[in-house]
């Protein structure tokens, strides 16, 4: 009976019947009665000071309802640094600067008014790259800080320093040491679905958000905090998701966009729509942090790590999101990606007047990782070692405590280095320089939570009705990953249910408990947990409704069974095998007695039980609900930055082999293998669906996407000229997935949301290095920047 | 705010009458597929719109005794599935087959890539390098310009405002030629190319006698590469040959610094695509 029915199973996607059939609601869908569209005017410039805007024009044209810009409305900071207004009045700092918005009958009009806005600019000197912008000299972006204390410099005031042992001694005790400058670019989310919200108010003054933030917990309460500022302190807040089209991290912040709809709303009294075009998607949102790395590493004559020692400059444009915060998640990689005992890691962040930066899938991981792994490569080229050999050697063990701290409970690591390297027969064909190679990259992040904020919890609402049908109300949110799936095979595991039976209800503030968001992989890690928590209070009281009711209905069918057949011989049974709880179990909607489990009569289906307990006719009738408040053991990361901040940690290896044209710099993925440490496989054609999804925008990272800015400015806003790559292009990614059973997993699973992404721009770096003895250290790993690098390789001979 | 008129007329009489009351007003649009991204870009706002859908007897391909004919109106997707065009006119195929996607290639025309003038068009250098031949037709008649003389600027042809492209004409004699167009691009499938290479050869023995050579996003307009060609004529068929020939077509043309691409790296794919062409079209023609 220990056999699972549904976890394990590829239990196809629940909700994915209306999506792919064009039902299922996105905020594109959204209508609300009597509803506006809003549109923003951006910034013409980079840098610039305002000198006039003039809104009559706008005002003027028919169907507009309000215009507002930042005399409208009040003076108010927002953002995690408090670095900016909802709508820029004196002072623009990057070309998205929202500088005026509009509210009209039809997404069109709106449009024609915003372009109708005129605004007066004096322009003044941009910063464009990080290492200006922290030159003593340099003009100032931001001339003060959010309490008004005048600001000295642009680099920001954010402590992204790591040290553990003692570097100096690492390097004495180094036979081999290396050092790199690495760089990484801007990269898209590229959701499927743009971005957009809609904002409505009630005569209370009550507002309801519909959005698609993925932490809607932070988000209502950053509105709240809004709201106290701008004079609605009273106000309510309920968010609510519509389906989301994806997010990989651009729904982590609340956007400005989202504030000025609000504004909009308050201002005309009506819902008002903001919905973003593909264009708007690429200028106006905040993509992937861009890190220039220095990265340092020795390794003693046995290849043993003997310290890592890496500094970054990250590019923070103009104001600040979540992605300055990118370095604590780097730190993940730089300390405890393999063994490695003595570390120092800083990173600074750069105000500049380019696009600021968000959160995307890896949140800095596949950054520090690119550093870290392709460094790796180098080392052991220098030691002598085989690469892989080399991260054997220094293997990240079930036990190890690593120097930030991070306790490694079940690892996976050894099993997918070696399985992808046998994958690839990586002996036979690595060291060819032949135009053909090998390489591989590895990732250590979090998979069992990740507490960056106080609470790292989810909370879960499990009720049962007399039809046997279980809603689920959970504070979680789904951004397309299909954890609803994976949750509804742990629930119908947990209760005894079937899959079918599960209806999850959730992205709702006013339906859902607390939840930390669906971000950091965590999502089916910890509801998971809480719904087991959940279910098992659940079926505790069917059980105990079932020691009641089960005899009686019983007793009902023998008298039933007497009425039809008078020479029907009662049988001989023994109710105490049902008189506790503890007897009973349920499995596929039957509860059962475990002591005599295939007696027909000891057998019913749950709703039969529910039945008969809500329908007592005697005022003591019975409904079946619980909840349950899962918040990991786990520690906010310390002023040094350490501590255990996830209950697990995922691992895994990407190999790849390639082909590079040694005439056009092109690089062909050959094969491309990706070993993850997953825990358990809920269901392992969701997970393969994760790492298909997360591989491919990993091989975009290594070889094809890139934001373009120039001065500032998105020079390739569109799927044209940003070359996320298509079906065509065929990407040969396949999954392998080692189990390790984690034990503080739900039946034994971890989180895999973001690691199929890490590893697999340094993997594709390492097999070009392979194939043509040319290392490119910059992503995107384009055509001619290999051409370029072997020509300059040819020169040298 | 985006608005105008469709009109569909039946036959080209109506075209011309439309074209002469709205002038400067109206834009000739076949499959849309630059046109309606053009108007969303706010790069043109026209008031009407003078749809060519209507004509659809200028939708064909077919090969006859003085040579083959494209109708404007063709498909990319018609040319694509065209055993005709696959095997005798291969690098035509090339080209229309690897335009944006399947969806693109059902609406989009071969007169409107044409027509659009852009330096990276697909079907423009396969065309070059199998000598076509423009047919405009205006209400006055008929002219034939040779495809070389077509473009004369980025988005520029010598069609006259009150004139049709209705078809193509290609000599019967380039069906003795192998051919093949390389588009480079970064995707395979909706993209543009950072360059395209297309070559077509004539072959006797090992002799090269007759080639031509046209590229993509080489220069303002599709360009043939009349030097490379020149050289190679009458020369014993090796790689140097096709790798020299590869040199002066390079030196040739005057690509520019894009965001799509560097110029000293298209002129090296010049370098390197003139002889992979070359030795594709001639393996076609051995499997012929």
């Amino acid at each position: 009976m220990s056999e699972y029915l549904y976890v394990g199973k590829n239990i196809p996607r629940t909700a994915e019947v209306d999506k792919v059939t064009g039902r299922a609601i996105y905020i594109n869908d959204l209508k609300r009665p009597g509803m506006l569209y809003g549109k923003i005017k951006y910034s013409e410039y980079a840098h610039a000071r305002i000198k006039h805007i003039d809104t009559s024009k706008a005002k003027k044209l028919p169907g507009v309802r309000a215009v507002i810009t930042g005399y409208d409305i009040p003076d108010v900071r927002v953002g995690f640094l408090r670095d900016q207004t909802v709508l820029k009045k004196d002072k623009v700092r990057q070309f998205r600067d929202e500088v005026a918005a509009v509210a009209a009958i039809s997404p069109e009009i709106a449009e024609e008014a915003c372009d109708l806005i005129e605004v007066e600019y004096e322009e003044l000197p941009g910063l464009f790259d990080p290492f200006e912008a922290m030159k003593e000299d340099a003009p100032l972006i931001h001339e003060v800080d959010a309490r008004g204390r005048p600001i000295r410099t642009n680099i920001l005031p954010l402590p992204w320093k790591f040290e553990a042992g003692d570097i100096e001694e690492g390097r004495k005790a180094s036979a081999y040491i290396v050092k790199d400058s690495v760089e990484t670019t801007w990269v898209n989310q590229c959701c499927m679905g743009t971005s957009g919200c809609i904002a409505e108010f009630d005569m209370n003054n009550n507002l309801t958000l519909y959005n698609q933030a993925n932490v809607i917990f932070w988000d209502k309460r950053r509105i709240m905090e809004y709201f106290a500022q701008i004079g609605l302190k009273d106000s309510k807040v309920r968010i609510v998701n519509p389906i989301v089209g994806g997010s990989f991290g651009t729904k982590l912040d609340t956007d400005i966009y989202e504030f000025i709809a609000i504004q909009l709303a308050l201002k005309t009294r009506r819902p008002v729509k903001i919905l973003f075009t593909r264009e708007e998607e690429f200028f106006a949102l905040p993509p992937r942090q861009p890190a220039i790395f220095e990265i340092e590493q020795g390794c003693d004559k046995d290849g043993k790590l003997t310290f890592r020692w890496a500094k970054a400059i990250l590019d923070n444009g103009a104001y600040t999101s979540w992605g300055a915060t990118t370095p604590s998640v780097m730190m993940m990689p730089m300390s405890s990606l393999y063994r490695v005992p003595n570390v120092y890691f800083e990173a600074k962040c750069v105000y500049t007047n380019n696009i600021y930066c968000q959160a995307m899938r890896g949140y800095g991981n596949p950054q520090a990782t690119f550093a870290v792994e392709t460094s790796m490569d180098h080392l052991a080229e220098e030691a002598g070692i085989d690469p892989a050999e080399l991260r054997l050697i220094n293997c990240n063990h079930s036990g190890d405590v690593t120097p930030m701290r991070l306790k490694i409970t079940s690892c996976g690591l050894e099993e997918c280095i070696k399985g992808v390297k046998e994958k690839l027969d990586w002996d036979k064909k690595r060291g060819k320089r032949n135009g053909r190679g090998v390489g591989m990259a590895s990732l250590i992040h979090v998979a069992g939570g990740a507490r960056v904020y106080k609470s790292d919890g989810h909370g879960m609402i499990i009720k049962v009705d007399e039809h046997g049908h279980v809603d689920v109300m959970s504070g979680g949110t789904d951004q397309g990953q299909g954890s609803p799936t994976a949750l509804a095979q742990i629930i119908a595991e947990a209760l005894g249910f079937r899959p079918d039976d599960i209806n999850l209800v959730f992205g709702d503030t006013a339906f859902g408990l607390w939840d930390a968001g669906t971000h950091a992989s965590r999502h089916t890690f910890i509801a998971g947990n809480a719904a087991l928590e959940a279910c098992a209070k659940v079926k505790r009281q069917i059980l105990e409704l079932a020691v009641v009711e089960l005899p009686k209905l019983i007793k009902h069918q023998i008298k039933r069974q007497k009425r039809k057949d008078p020479d029907f011989k009662e049988p001989d049974l023994d109710f105490s095998l049902i008189a506790n709880p503890e007897d009973l179990d349920i499995r596929d909607r039957i509860v059962f007695s475990k002591k005599d489990p295939e007696n027909p009569y000891f057998r019913t289906e749950v709703s039969n039980i529910l039945r008969e307990a809500l329908h007592v006719g005697t005022g003591k009738s019975h409904v079946v609900v619980a909840e349950a408040f899962y918040d990991p053991p786990t520690e906010m990361l310390d002023r040094e930055f350490k501590g255990n901040l996830s209950c697990t940690y995922a691992f895994g290896t990407t190999g790849v082999e390639v082909e590079v044209d040694e005439k056009t710099g092109e690089v062909k993925i050959l094969q491309l293998y990706a070993a993850h440490d997953v825990g358990k496989a809920i269901n392992p054609t969701l997970i393969k669906g994760q790492i298909y999804g997360a591989g491919y925008i990993g091989v975009g990272y290594g070889l094809t996407e890139e934001m373009k800015l120039e001065k500032g400015r998105v020079m390739n806003p569109n799927f044209l000229d940003y070359k996320m790559l298509t079906a065509k292009d065929n990407i040969p990614v396949t999954p392998m997935i080692i189990e390790t059973d984690e034990k503080d997993g739900p039946y034994g699973a971890k989180g895999i949301g973001e690691p199929g992404l890490v590893p697999t721009a340094p993997a594709i770096a390492n097999a070009v290095y392979d194939a043509i003895g040319v290392r490119i250290n910059d992503l995107p790993i384009t055509p001619e920047k290999v051409l370029k690098a072997l020509k300059e390789k040819r020169k040298e001979k | 705010m985006i608005d105008y008129e469709y009109l569909k007329p039946k036959d080209l009489e109506e075209v011309f009458s439309l074209l002469k009351s709205y002038g400067e007003r109206a834009v000739l649009i076949a499959g849309g597929t630059d046109v309606m991204v053009n108007i969303r870009n706010k790069k043109l706002a026209p008031e009407a719109l003078i749809s060519l859908r209507g004509l659809e007897d200028l939708a064909y391909v077919k090969k006859g005794e003085d040579g083959y004919h494209i109708g404007a109106l063709a498909t990319h997707r018609m040319l694509e599935t065209s055993s005709l065009v696959q095997s005798e006119l291969s690098a035509l195929y090339d080209g229309a087959s690897q335009v944006g996607s399947v969806q693109i290639r059902n609406v989009a025309t071969v007169g409107g890539n044409i027509c659009n003038a852009a330096p990276s068009a697909d079907t423009a250098s396969p065309l070059l390098a199998l000598d076509a031949v423009a047919v405009l037709r205006g209400p006055g008649g008929s002219r034939k310009v040779p495809l070389t003389e077509f473009f004369t600027g980025p988005s520029q042809t010598v069609r006259a405002s009150d004139e049709v492209l209705v078809e193509f004409e290609i000599p019967s004699e380039m069906g003795q030629f192998g051919s093949a167009y390389h588009k480079h691009s970064r995707r395979k499938a909706m993209d543009l190319p950072i360059l395209g290479v297309a070559v077509s050869l004539k072959i006797e023995g090992e002799i090269i006698r007759d080639a031509r050579i046209a590229l993509s996003v080489a220069a303002p307009t599709p360009m043939r590469a009349m030097e490379a060609e020149a050289y190679l004529k009458g020369k014993k068929l090796s790689d140097d040959v096709l790798i020299e020939a590869g040199k002066i077509a390079a030196n040739e043309a005057s690509p520019r610094d894009s965001l799509r691409g560097k110029a000293w790296y298209r002129k090296e794919m010049i370098e390197t695509f003139v002889p992979r062409m070359a030795h594709k079209a001639l393996e076609r023609l051995k499997n012929r």
